[in-house]
């Protein structure tokens, strides 16, 4: 373990900050099967809003909260909402975000054409899907269409060269621009305000105001990327564009992933525990950081809570960022 | 320039028709259980029947609006799906045509129009977020100037690694942990009681301005502590850029002063590509009131938006967005005039 420390590239903050963040993880996948001397969501009326009691016999090691609830206890399965519910949204958006931002920027508007038979087909499928007017027949009518131009593309020039652009950068901005358009936590806030969400729907929610960002950074990349030589070897290789695009173009343009990735899940525990805080979108049994930190507006002198609750959110974004740094 | 302006103003106002349309409808189609909740919360001792309770439900939704079809069209799938067109006797004409007349609609909580709230709810938050976007704008500057250091700093001293880390690590932290701290730090009885933590709703007429302001420092604290490292770093970073630019080599050659060359020089050169992050800073500002009024309970917008997004109370949330969404045009409205201030060239081809 010395040895480890005195290596050049293995600083001590690094590892604490790994070392945190692994702790945090296994207390929040393991916290149902540890063996806590109370409950979760089981409250101790006769000692509600306590500070930490080592001496007494009911051993509330952080302090009970306003209704009664072991804080030690609340706080481990409050790391579950980090393990289950944030991580999970932060690695489907940067998915998202890189499959997204990089067929935008490979792509761009006039890059990806669809043949003229694929596109019917499409369209059909579309027609008979939502069902427009004139549902079954028009959707045939489409599909004879679509036969009709494979047969005729390699037989008629005009035909195989027709091809409909896939405007995906303008869909691309429109979209970003459409999440834009209010911040983050309003936007949540506003999407939020219905009955309580299940772990699943705020899972979604977060998913989707969370893609933008890393698909603006991977798209920017791309940019960069579809211009450099090695692209157009692969080309001259004879690759597909598809295989191009993704076994060689997008691992490098996802490369400044690695440093934003850690960033941006610190904003969204952020987030998530800012509306436990609020009290927006979650059922008010679900143990979270934020629920926690939110009955300091209650007992503002509950030092036990802040120091605690407060302290484990505050470690666990420091050592996001530094793990973002290190990356870097 | 201003086709540029216009192009922007033009996206952002139909991105926010668009966004507030959306959770309009989305708040509309999947909030079946509202009226249920209201009744509830309502009369909890009224001995309801089923059927009462039935056609309680039914005056509320006819009340309230809800017994009208969403959207222009439904989708209708009984046996064969298809589309339903229902004119212009819909919930989102009605909503529509009333915001075109000023008209944002009614609180579902308390039955009050929403545009005399909202008026109120602006004077507590218009000189909180306008004090902390002057104070941010100010402090950014003097910090990015300070974290740049003079043109001979080529490295960074220990003290400036040190405001660069403290100022890094801030951005990460959450608003609510920024005013819970400051709150435990400095109006607390066990530690320093220096300033007050209550409402200024508690004396909303006989409120002398001193305690008006010392009760909007640590609200205004809180907010310029969380936009500071967005706006300073990108500053320091754009400054030192610009400080190994060929120009400044030649005017350190001709004499200029340390100080000024980089207020004087460095500054108009660094400043204009960072005029978009001053564009999102009121945004941002608004969403950060949406809790530190909830912590330090003012009674202002963001107050307004938390508290109906937790009673469920839609028509105030979709107001609230359109609030949001509308200060963000203004900022970019904002932002376009500064870079016409920042740039002599933009000025001068006005």
């Amino acid at each position: 373990m010395s040895r480890l420390l005195r290596r050049p590239h293995l600083k001590a903050l690094p590892l604490l900050a790994v070392g945190w963040l692994v702790a945090v993880s296994t207390a929040g996948l393991l916290a149902p099967w540890l063996p806590l001397p109370f409950a979760a969501g089981v409250p101790d009326l006769l000692h509600v809003a306590e500070p930490p009691s080592w001496a007494a016999a009911p051993q509330h090691w952080l302090g009970t909260d306003l209704f009664g609830r072991d804080v030690l206890t609340e706080l481990l399965f409050g790391a579950r909402q980090v393990v289950l519910l944030s991580l999970p949204a932060t690695v489907l958006a940067a998915l998202i975000g890189a499959l997204a931002g990089g067929s935008a920027g490979f792509w761009g508007n006039r890059g990806c054409r669809l043949p003229l038979a694929a596109g019917l087909v499409l369209l059909a499928a579309i027609w008979w899907l939502i069902a427009l007017p004139g549902g079954g027949q028009v959707a045939c009518l489409l599909l004879a269409a679509a036969a009709l131009a494979w047969w005729a593309a390699p037989r008629l020039l005009w035909v195989g060269r027709s091809a409909w652009p896939l405007p995906l950068d303008s869909l691309f901005q429109a979209a970003v621009t459409l999440l834009g358009a209010v911040p983050r936590l309003v936007l949540v806030l506003a999407l939020a305000a219905g009955p309580p969400l299940s772990t699943g729907q705020l899972l979604l929610l977060l998913v989707a105001v969370a893609w933008p960002e890393p698909a603006r950074q991977v798209r920017a990349q791309m940019l960069q990327v579809r211009t450099l030589p090695f692209v157009e070897a692969a080309r001259a290789a004879g690759l597909t564009t598809g295989r191009i695009w993704f076994r060689h173009a997008l691992p490098h343009a996802c490369r400044p992933l690695r440093a934003t990735v850690p960033l941006s899940l610190a904003g969204l525990i952020g987030l998530e525990t800012t509306l436990a805080f609020l009290g927006v979108g979650r059922p008010p049994d679900v143990s979270s950081w934020g629920q926690l930190l939110s009955m300091l507006r209650q007992e503002p002198g509950a030092w036990w809570l802040l120091v605690s609750a407060g302290g484990a959110l505050l470690f666990t974004l420091l050592a996001l960022q530094q793990l973002a740094r290190s990356n870097r | 320039m201003r086709r540029w302006l216009l192009l922007q103003l033009g996206r952002a106002g139909l991105a926010a028709w668009a966004t507030a349309s959306l959770v309009f409808i989305l708040s509309r189609l999947l909030a079946v259980g509202t009226e249920d909740a209201m009744l509830s919360s309502g009369n909890d001792l009224q001995v309801r029947t089923a059927s009462t309770s039935a056609v309680a439900r039914q005056a509320l939704r006819q009340r309230l609006g809800l017994d009208e079809p969403v959207f222009y069209v439904t989708r209708i799938s009984r046996n064969s799906a298809s589309w339903r067109w229902h004119g212009t006797h819909n919930q989102y004409h009605h909503w529509l045509a009333g915001l075109l007349h000023g008209q944002l609609g009614w609180s579902y909580r308390d039955g009050q129009p929403i545009g005399p709230k909202l008026r109120t709810a602006l004077v507590y938050t218009l000189p909180l977020a306008g004090l902390a976007a002057v104070a941010a704008t100010l402090v950014a500057l003097a910090l990015g100037l300070v974290l740049a250091g003079g043109p001979l700093a080529a490295s960074l001293t220990s003290g400036r690694a040190a405001l660069h880390l403290v100022l890094s690590s801030l951005q990460g932290i959450p608003v609510f942990m920024l005013a819970l701290g400051l709150l435990f730090l400095f109006a607390n009885p066990d530690a320093l009681d220096l300033l007050p933590a209550y409402s200024l709703a508690d004396n909303p007429d006989g409120l002398l301005l001193g305690a008006y302001l010392l009760q909007l420092i640590m609200p205004v604290l809180t907010l310029v502590l969380a936009v500071l490292p967005e706006l300073a770093l990108p500053l320091a970073a754009a400054l030192r850029h610009e400080l190994r630019a060929d120009y400044v080599t030649t005017a350190r050659a001709k004499g200029v002063p340390a100080a000024s060359l980089l207020r004087r020089h460095a500054l108009p050169n660094a400043l204009p590509p960072l005029l978009t992050s001053f564009a999102s800073l009121l945004p941002s500002l608004l969403a950060g009131t949406v809790v530190v009024e909830s912590v330090f309970s003012l009674p202002g917008v963001g107050r307004l938006l938390a508290e109906a997004a937790a009673a469920h109370d839609y028509p105030v949330v979709v107001a609230g967005v359109l609030v949001t969404a509308g200060v963000r045009l203004l900022g970019l409205a904002l932002a376009d005039a500064l870079y016409a201030l920042a740039d002599p060239r933009i000025r001068l081809a006005l």
